[in-house]
C-alpha cells in the first residue's frame, strides 16, 4: 500500500511555533529532534510529511480514521529516507527535498514498485488544486495504461481514500493525492 | 453551557480553516472537520488548540484522536466541561 504528502515549504499552513503545536504533534524522541536542529521549521515539515504520508497507508490498512500525529513514530536513517512505526506496523519513507518542497512516499515493506510524480501549480485555491493534481494523474496513467482518459474518474471513499473507475469499473490501483501552496503529486501502484 | 452554545462556539472556532463554504454554512452534529469542511490536517492541529482555549480544557492526545467530527468535539469538550 502507498500515501504520500508534499509540504510547500514556504507556504505551508503549519503553525508549528504555536504554544502546545508540538506537543499535539510529536513524540518525545521527535520534539528531541526539533529542539537540537539547525533548522527547526525544516525537520517539522519533514517529520510532519513522513506523518502524514504513513497515516494514509494506516488509513487503508486498518479503515479507520483518527487524528493523532504523535502516535506515528518517525525514524530517520538521512533526510530523505526512513520509517514511520505504529502499533506493530513499520512504513518505509522515501523523501524527496527541494529548498521549496519536501514530498514523502510511505509503502509497506512488501510493495516493490510505483510512480510517482510531482508537480508545480499557480492557482492556490483547494478546488483549483484538488482538480489539476486529478487531472495530471488521469494524463499520466492514460499513457501509461492505454486508457481513455474521458472516462476515468476518481471517488474518494468514506475514508477519503481515493478509487480509481474507467466507466463504472474500479480499478486494482492504490493511489495517493496530495497538494499543499504551489505543489502537489500523485503516486499510484498495483 | 447548552449544545446550541457549543457547538456555535465550536463553529466560529473552524471558521477560519475551513475550505468549503457550503458545508460551512449547513454545519450540524454530523458535521466531519475532514471530508465535509476540507480542513487540511495542520489545520486541525489549530482547531484543537483553539477549542482548547476557548473552552479552557486540555484535551489529550489519545483523546484528540477520534475529534473528527462536530459530533466527536461536542462529546469531548462536554466531558471536559462536567469533569471541571
Amino acid at each position: 500500500m502507498i500515501g504520500n504528502d508534499i509540504v510547500d515549504l514556504n507556504k505551508s499552513a503549519l503553525n508549528w511555533q504555536r504554544p502546545g503545536f508540538q506537543e499535539k504533534v510529536f513524540s518525545k524522541d521527535e520534539l528531541n529532534l526539533i529542539s537540537i536542529s539547525k533548522n527547526p521549521k525544516f525537520t517539522v515539515s519533514l517529520l510532519w510529511g513522513m506523518k502524514e504520508a504513513a497515516y494514509k497507508v494506516y488509513v487503508q490498512q486498518y479503515k479507520k480514521r483518527s487524528f493523532n500525529p504523535s502516535k506515528l513514530n518517525c525514524v530517520l536513517f538521512e533526510s530523505n529516507n526512513g520509517l514511520v512505526k505504529i502499533e506493530n506496523q513499520t512504513y518505509q519513507i522515501s523523501s524527496t527535498i527541494t529548498k521549496d518542497y519536501i514530498y514523502s512516499v510511505a509503502s509497506t515493506k512488501t510493495l516493490n514498485v510505483y510512480k510517482s510524480e510531482i508537480f508545480k501549480l499557480e492557482d492556490e485555491s483547494y478546488l483549483a488544486q484538488s482538480e489539476s493534481i486529478r487531472h495530471l494523474f488521469f494524463e499520466s496513467f492514460s499513457i501509461d495504461y492505454g486508457f481513455n482518459l474521458k472516462h476515468l474518474y476518481l471517488k474518494k471513499s468514506s475514508l477519503g481514500i481515493p478509487e480509481l473507475f474507467y466507466r463504472t469499473t474500479k480499478l486494482p490501483l492504490q493511489i495517493s493525492l496530495t497538494h499543499c501552496g504551489n505543489y502537489a503529486g500523485y503516486v499510484y501502484s498495483r | 453551557m447548552e449544545k446550541r452554545e457549543i457547538i456555535a462556539k465550536l463553529k466560529a472556532i473552524v471558521e477560519p480553516y475551513i475550505q468549503d463554504e457550503e458545508a460551512f454554512k449547513d454545519l450540524s452534529e454530523d458535521t466531519d472537520f475532514v471530508r465535509d469542511l476540507k480542513i487540511n490536517s495542520a489545520n486541525l492541529v489549530d482547531v484543537i488548540l483553539d477549542v482548547e482555549d476557548a473552552f479552557d480544557i486540555r484535551i489529550e492526545n489519545d483523546e484528540m484522536e477520534r475529534m473528527l467530527s462536530v459530533k466527536a468535539a461536542l462529546k469531548i469538550v462536554n466531558s471536559k466541561l462536567e469533569a471541571k
